[in-house]
């Protein structure tokens, strides 16, 4: 994903002089091609990521595109007011980046994990959210960014999780809920980022359930969900993220009236992470394995209490 | 119409600034009087003799830009986007009536005021990125971004003076409205700020002190400034007065949050128009 990421900058940047990318001094092996490519559009802002996101609205305001790229843990967390105020009030264009979101820096703590981005953002007007599971979904979703003329924010999860998608997504509207698979059957899980593809691992080991993938949280149509959601025994969302705010908030207000069956939201409950280790072992231990969503499903499916 | 200093040449005075602020003040029932008549001459001088423009069209590709980043002052801006004609009468007389555009912060939905400010130490942020495209363009655009001292309390300020050093933005001229007064207090009270030229100076900027209610100096100092195209960023540290022009109002902080009543306006005009 972060290969498809650098291209699709290098991309951006050289279809386009107004394009410049901002960096809160990380990134350090991702952007060796833009800056080879592009060095006069590579501006390195130092360790001041509220500055950062200031010069951007100015750079904005001024005919400029940029790319503001930084950890979620700082963009938009940090920077909340600033993306509020400086950016969105006056919808301007400015990309934000937020790298590694959720669990993905397992070993560094709770100063660089990001499980509130999502929830963070999505009550601001005007702001697009993505949040791709592959590097198809990432190469649609920056084109879709650069396309449009308002903020946006751009959430990249674990970049080496594979493929969810067997091609590129060329000419596919990804504001609507992509569906992997045939619909049908009592069980459809909604996922993004991350969740898609423990999404598909689950499915693999209950050898049954579609998908949908949502790699555009907002603007989102609501329609496909619906329609896909009519019908099932249960809807289940899975998120690296926390449940409170996110996809899974998402798609209850979107169910909500229409979906009378089972509702479970898979993700971050109301806690830090306490331990550290690998990515995998972060995301068992708020619950997220694929063997661990897959008993629970199990279990409910069988009738058993949520 | 491209863009020129006091496009429709209409002359305007401080004192025109102050009964504007006054009646505003006193029809809008609202506060913030006195940190508005601290940058009255400063932003008298910067509308009437520095600023390019373009009459027809506020947000011309090619204008200087004045970026209001202590937005608690707004009605001094507004006051002279009056003048400019970009405020129409009914705006400033209607002050915060029931569904009204001007704001008690500034408000960069407001034709001219290019920030939206008053959460403190953002605008200075966005006037460097303003004057980062305009050296990236190469074009002789300045940027005007004014900060009280109070605001010098934010990180984000020194975020942004360091960047500006950094990339040799000396088309930047940050004014500081040293009132030595902030919210609850005197500045040396709350946070005490130190010598703020030598602060800025030690930044990297090319730092000047003017006293900032007079006219001939501060216009004396933006020459100066202007005129300097060494790599350095620009300083201007006004000494000012908070509540400059009504007696009582004077380093009385009161009048952060004061509302005027019927008499006090009264008395408030009187002295205002007597200068």
């Amino acid at each position: 994903m972060r290969a498809a990421f650098s291209d699709a900058l290098v991309a951006a940047a050289e279809a386009d002089k107004r394009v410049l990318l901002l960096t809160g001094d990380h990134g350090y092996a991702l952007f060796d091609a833009f800056r080879r490519e592009c060095p006069e559009q590579y501006i390195n802002c130092g360790i001041a990521e509220q500055n950062m996101v200031g010069v951007a609205a100015g750079l904005a305001k001024a005919g400029f595109r940029p790319l503001v790229y930084g950890l979620a843990a700082f963009v938009p967390i940090r920077v909340l007011e600033q993306i509020k105020i400086d950016v969105c009030y006056e919808g301007l264009p400015v990309g934000f980046i937020g790298d590694g979101a959720g669990v993905v820096y397992s070993h560094l703590g709770a100063s660089h994990q990001s499980t509130e981005d999502i929830a963070a953002l999505r009550p601001l007007p005007g702001i697009s959210i993505y949040s791709p599971a592959d590097r198809h979904e990432l190469t649609a979703c920056m084109r879709h960014m650069l396309q449009g003329q308002a903020p946006a924010y751009l959430r990249m999860g674990k970049a080496d999780m594979g493929d969810v998608h067997a091609a590129p997504l060329d000419g596919q509207n990804i504001t609507a809920p992509l569906l992997l698979g045939e619909a049908g059957g009592p069980l459809l899980l909604v996922a993004t980022g991350s969740g898609t593809r423990i999404a598909q691992h689950v499915v693999a080991m209950l050898g049954q359930g579609d998908i949908l993938s949502v790699p555009c949280i907002k603007p989102f149509d609501p329609a496909p969900l619906k329609a896909a959601a009519l019908g099932r025994q249960l809807v289940a969302v899975i998120e690296e993220h926390s449940v409170v705010g996110g996809l899974g908030s998402l798609v209850a207000e979107t169910l909500v009236g229409t979906y009378t069956g089972d509702f479970l939201r898979i993700g971050m409950g109301e806690r830090f992470s306490e331990r550290c280790g690998s990515h995998a072992y972060l995301l068992s231990e708020h619950g997220l394995a694929a063997d661990a969503v897959a008993a629970r499903l199990r279990g409910l499916l069988a009738g058993a209490p949520a | 119409m491209d863009p020129k200093i006091n496009p429709l040449l209409r002359p305007f005075s401080a004192t025109d600034i102050r009964k504007a602020i006054l009646d505003m003040a006193y029809s809008g029932g609202t506060v913030h009087i006195a940190c508005a008549f601290s940058i009255v001459e400063l932003l008298a001088v910067l509308y009437r003799k520095h600023l390019r423009v373009a009459a027809d069209n506020p947000d011309h590709p090619e204008r200087d830009y004045m970026v209001l980043s202590k937005g608690h002052g707004v009605m001094a801006q507004y006051a002279c986007l009056h003048h400019l004609g970009w405020l129409p009468d009914a705006d400033l007389r209607d002050y915060f009536k029931d569904g009204t555009r001007l704001k008690g912060l500034a408000d960069a939905h407001v034709p001219g005021v290019e920030v939206t400010s008053g959460s403190l130490g953002h605008g200075l942020s966005v006037g460097v990125g303003l004057a980062l495209a305009a050296q990236r363009r190469s074009t002789e655009q300045k940027c005007y971004a004014l900060v009280g001292d109070g605001e010098l309390n934010e990180g984000a300020v020194w975020e942004a003076a360091l960047f500006a050093a950094q990339f040799c933005l000396d088309n930047l001229i940050v004014i500081i409205d040293k009132n030595g007064f902030q919210a609850m207090g005197s500045t040396d009270e709350v946070i005490a700020l130190g010598d703020i030229a030598a602060k800025f100076a030690a930044f990297g900027f090319d730092v000047i002190e003017v006293d900032g209610h007079d006219e001939a100096a501060i216009d004396h100092g933006f020459r100066v400034l202007g005129a300097r195209t060494d790599g350095r960023p620009k300083a201007m540290v006004a000494r000012t007065v908070k509540g400059k022009g009504v007696s009582f109002m004077e380093h009385n902080n009161l009048w952060h949050y004061t509302r005027l009543s019927p008499e006090i306006y009264e008395r408030a005009v009187g002295e205002v128009i007597a200068v």
